[in-house]
């Protein structure tokens, strides 16, 4: 790692933040399912001690541990579309990537992150769009804009970031009602920004276009 | 004796299926959902043990335990976390938190401290009690 370079070393930082995150929430919902089947081997004491136990109280129980499978599969199936935005092109191949599809999965990776600052995170409009940056530089590069968004942010704000595809490039757009948006001002995300061709301005009505060139 | 819990965690699934396997325990459960209503919940009745969840929304854990300790020291705190790092533990630990444990917690490890931390919480209080009676056996002069 220490011969890594610097680009490759803010990468890993960046995947090890999100799986750090997403190991998070699959803790939580490992341990709601140890309570909720506990609670249901709690019951069959009950039961074989003859205690006479309400059905509903069985099927809520179950239903929760069925939630969190749902919740889980979704976490893990989110991880894994990240953990392959990583992947190397195949040779010859002219590869694309899908923005829309990135930023959908962005958003759903950054939710915690709003959870967490008790602000809100949504998708807006967006039109398809493709770019030949890799689809985990353009997380990344989305990370940089929305972290920067939430820290200027108050409890009860909501972030809506949207996308217009464009014949040259894209961009996102990032609105907070009632607040401005500004660029983030750290030399790693100026260097993304300058590898992928991508600029982040402020517009006339506060909020945030990241253009990325195709 | 029944024990006195407040169980402060955001996941709302496991506030309900965790306070009724507690309460199957013979134990005495409110739960808080935000930071607000525990702060809420801490002013307005004592408990035995308090069981924190390290990373809620707009405060974390260990702030919680803060504003805990500082407003009732003799408060006895368990953190539950997510991951356990060593780091966060001792300064969990260093701020007054009585446990620490990682989730998924065993439920009776979870009982056992909350039975501790019961036990500790009336020796703080019975001191107080005679501290309290001392001073007024001294200022009486009797």
């Amino acid at each position: 790692m220490n011969n890594a370079s610097p680009d490759n070393r803010e990468g890993v930082r960046f995947f090890g933040t999100v799986s750090a995150s997403v190991s998070h929430e699959v803790k939580n919902v490992l341990a709601v399912v140890n309570e909720a089947a506990g609670l249901l081997e709690d019951f069959t004491v009950m039961a074989e001690r003859g205690m006479p136990i309400d059905p509903a109280r069985l099927k809520r129980a179950a239903q929760s541990i069925q939630g969190q499978v749902r919740r889980g599969d979704t976490i893990i199936k989110n991880m894994n579309a990240f953990a392959h935005s990583a992947d190397a092109p195949e040779a010859g191949e002219d590869h694309e990537t899908d923005l829309a599809e990135t930023l959908r999965l962005a958003v759903n990776l950054f939710t915690r992150m709003a959870d967490m600052r008790q602000v809100s995170l949504a998708l807006g409009e967006v039109t398809p769009a493709m770019s030949r940056a890799s689809g985990f530089d353009v997380i990344h590069l989305l990370h940089g804009v929305i972290g920067a968004a939430f820290a200027a942010m108050s409890a009860g704000d909501a972030l809506t970031v949207s996308l217009t595809g464009r014949d040259k490039g894209a961009t996102f757009t990032l609105s907070v009602p009632g607040r401005s948006v500004a660029p983030p001002g750290d030399a790693e995300f100026t260097a993304l920004a300058r590898r992928l061709g991508a600029s982040a301005e402020t517009d006339e009505n506060g909020a945030l276009a990241v253009t990325l060139a195709r | 004796m029944t024990e006195k819990v407040l169980l402060i965690d955001d996941e709302v699934d496991f506030l309900e299926n965790l306070s009724e396997r507690m309460r199957v325990r013979g134990m005495d459960v409110s739960t808080a959902q935000t930071t607000d209503n525990a702060i809420d919940a801490v002013e307005s009745a004592e408990y035995d043990a308090i069981v924190l969840d390290l990373q809620m929304p707009g405060m974390n854990g260990i702030d919680m335990l803060k504003v805990i300790k500082e407003r009732h020291p003799e408060m006895q705190v368990i953190l539950l976390t997510g991951q356990a790092t060593l780091e966060a533990g001792i300064e969990a630990m260093k701020l007054g938190a009585m446990d620490f444990m990682e989730k998924p917690a065993d439920i009776n490890s979870l009982t056992e401290k909350i039975k501790k931390a019961q036990a500790k919480k009336m020796l703080i209080v019975e001191k107080k009690a005679e501290g309290k009676v001392k001073d007024i056996l001294a200022s009486k002069g009797w």
